[in-house]
Order: structure tokens, then sequence, then C-alpha cells
């Protein structure tokens, strides 16, 4: 049977992988972001997960305007790194699972949720950053990779209760998958930030940090924050962190902290990141 | 009623659509993406989106007016692109994620990009990004004003 082992939660910040990219990683203001990732970059080395189920947002790379799921799983052999605007970043192509993507999409419709899927598409730097957070540069990512898009740019977003049921409907899907398989569940996006008008630069250390004390255990108060708590509290960009809620709802009922993290700044935005296991 | 599984009930005011979208605008300083924002700025978006694309990038950086001339643009969002005036652009529809083509394009990053909307200069802005952000003291709600 395969299973969901860990879940992470990180920030994916462009310009951390600009830093990655250009070898930066080392210099004094990316030196406490990438040493706060050591840890888990060992953790994951002796965790050797074959699969990574990935949430993400598309940050107007594979979705344009037209086109706006809301759940998105993709089914593809392989995704592409997208070229955002200044050329596509400079990392191995993303591998698929379309066994184990297949599984989960069909699983979740009979559960109700209603998935958009997705056979091609590129990624962007929301699903491609994190994976060189966790593994640097390699010649090829060492797990295969379910893309999960959410939409949390077009307003109304999915709320937090209804990605916190997703995180266990993909729960119960991984666990109907025969094969064994050590399946990890990544939320990332946030932390606080806010990237647009007057207000941008907006940061809120304590509001994040109270949110990661919320995953972890059997705290379950983080499902029912509204839209605009995110928005009024961490920004207009905040509100990525719905999608770490589909990573804490697929852990169960309870989590044990294994690291945390959390800087100011990086770019625009509050980096944090989490590990978490069940507790079963 | 049935039980619905894992259902919590309406989360904060996400039941009433009327008070929800009335809130959005609520935020000092910020313009959420409502769907009403994503049809005004339907187009703008999508010229955007076609500068991920070099050839197009290549066409846009030879003549910007005439690039602008094969989309279906108003003449004030098509002046306020060639002005770079991003809080223009948002009020007229545009979203971040998509204006972010336009910056990128013209070799700006995020954090320079982003300063532009606040009045600050790009130096005033990264200090204060270097010294923890903005509070969001006081920025929380314009009718509540905390
Ligand atoms: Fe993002």
């Amino acid at each position: 049977m395969a299973r969901i082992t860990a879940g992470v939660g990180s920030s994916h910040i462009p310009l951390l992988g600009v830093a990655v990219d250009q070898g930066k990683t080392k210099d004094d203001y990316f030196t406490p972001i990438f040493s706060g990732y050591e840890w888990t970059k060992e953790w994951i080395k002796g965790e050797k997960p074959d699969v990574i189920i990935l949430v993400y947002n598309d940050h107007a790379s594979a979705f344009d305007a037209n086109i706006i799921p809301a759940f998105a799983i993709g089914t593809g052999e392989r995704y592409k790194p997208a070229d955002e605007g200044w050329g596509p970043r400079p990392v191995p192509d993303v591998i698929g699972e379309p066994d184990l993507g297949w599984h989960i999409a069909q699983s979740l419709i009979l559960d109700e949720f209603d998935m958009t899927i997705i056979n091609e598409m590129d990624v962007d730097h929301g699903l491609t950053v994190p994976l060189s957070m966790m593994f640097g540069q390699p010649e090829a990512w060492p797990v295969k990779v379910i893309p999960l898009a959410v939409n949390v740019v077009t307003y109304p977003v999915p709320t937090g209760n209804r990605c916190w049921m997703l995180g266990e409907a993909i729960k119960r899907a991984v666990e109907s998958y025969p094969e064994d398989l050590n399946v990890q569940i990544w939320g990332t996006g946030g932390m606080s930030h806010q990237l647009q008008g007057p207000r941008a630069g907006l940061i809120n250390a304590e509001w994040d940090n109270a949110f990661m004390d919320g995953l972890i255990g059997t705290s379950d108060r983080n499902r029912t924050i509204p839209h605009i708590e995110y928005l009024r509290e961490t920004g207009s960009e905040g509100i990525e962190m719905v999608m770490w809620l589909i990573m804490r709802g697929a852990l169960g009922a309870e989590t044990r902290l294994l690291h945390r993290h959390y800087h100011v700044p990086c770019s625009n935005t509050a980096v944090g990141h989490i590990v978490l296991e069940p507790v079963s | 009623m049935s039980e619905i599984k894992g259902s919590v009930g309406p989360v904060g005011n996400q039941g009433d659509i009327a008070e929800y979208l009335a809130e959005l605008e609520d935020i000092p300083g910020t313009r959420v993406y409502t769907a009403a924002r994503a049809r005004k700025g339907y187009w703008l978006n999508q010229f955007a989106m076609s500068l991920m694309k070099e050839e197009n990038r290549r066409r846009w950086r030879a003549d910007e007016k005439a690039y602008l001339d094969e989309w279906q643009l108003s003449d004030d969002i098509k002046q306020a692109l060639l002005a770079r005036d991003y809080n223009r652009l948002l009020d007229l529809g545009g979203n971040i994620y998509f204006l972010a083509k336009v910056f990128s394009t013209d070799g700006l990053s995020f954090l320079q990009a982003v300063s532009t909307m606040t009045g600050m200069s790009v130096t005033e802005y990264k200090a204060m990004m270097d010294a923890g952000g903005r509070s969001p003291e006081g920025v929380r709600s314009i009718k509540g004003g905390y």
C-alpha cells in the first residue's frame, strides 16, 4: 500500500530559484535562508520518497486568464520549467507519476472532488523552487512529482476548509493504491507577502508563526480562517498559505513537528518552512 | 438534512457573497483580484501573458506602441502600460502575476517593480523589507481604521 509519510510546508519565492541558479546561496543575504533548509535537505536524503504530491499555484504561466481551474492535478509523464518572462530556469524536467496521478484523480472525483486533469503543462517557480530548496542542483530530480495546482489568484479562491478536506481525500486516495510507495505531500507558497499596491511589503511574523503552530499536533484551528483574515493580516499574496492546509489535511488527525524555520525577508516575502510527520 | 462529511459550515463571512465581496474592498492600498477586476482586465492580462514568448518580447521591445495596437485594449490601459504605472494597471484590472511578464521583460525583479507602487524609492523599500517589512498595524481595514 502507498502511504503519506511526511508533509512539508514551504515558501516558493522566485528569488530563491535565482539564488540557486546563479550560485548565490552562500551570499550574506541568502545564508540565513538556505541554512534553515540544511536540516531538511539531510532529512530528505534519508527519507528517499518515491513520489511527491506537490501542491502549488501557477502564477499565470501554464494557465492564462482564460481557464481557471480551482483544483487541478497533473497526470503527465513530464513537465518542463516555464519561461516566466526571463527564460526557463536551468533545472531538470520534472518527471510525473501518471499511474498514481490518475489513481488519485479518479479517487478524488468519486470522493466528490471534481478535479481538473492536466496532461501537458509547463511548471513555474511555484513548483520548481521548493524542489531546488530540498534537492539543490541535481542532474535529475530524485523523485517523481504529481503537481497539484490550486487557484489562489482569482477570487473567490477555495476556502481553507475545502483545502483541508481535499487533503483528507488525497490521504484516502493514496492509501487505496496497491503499490508500496513512499509518498510525501508538500504545500507551498506564502508566507506573509503583498506584491501589489501602496500596501506592498506587508509582513506579519507573529501571524505566520501562529499559523505554523496551528499545523502541529491535533489542532485544526487553521482550517476555518476566512480569506479576509489572510488578506488583512498577511498581505494579498499571503492567501497562498491555504495550500499548506491541503498538506495538513493529508497528514490525518495528528502531526509531529520535525523541523521549522522562519526568516524575513526574501525579496518582498517572509520565508517559512515546516516538516511534519503523521502520528498514527 | 444529511450530514456533510468534514463540513464545518460557512467559514467566516464566506456564506454571504455580498458581504464577502464588500470586505475584499476594505483593505487599504490593496486591489484584490476579484471576478469584477478579472473581467475588466481580461485582455490586459492576456497581452501581458503573451510576453512569455521570446519572439513576442522581441516585437514588444522593438515597438511597444505597435505591439499594443494588436490587442483590444483601451487607451487608458495602453497609456498605463507605456508609463509602467502599475497601480493604475491594477485599477484597470491587471493582476500582478500577469503584469510580472511586463516588468520581467524590462529586466526588473519583483522587489524593484513592486517598490514602484509604494511611493518609496527602491532603496527605501528594500530597507523597509530588510528591517522586517511593513507592519499590518493600521492598514488592515479602511472602515475599521485598525
Ligand atoms: Fe506563489
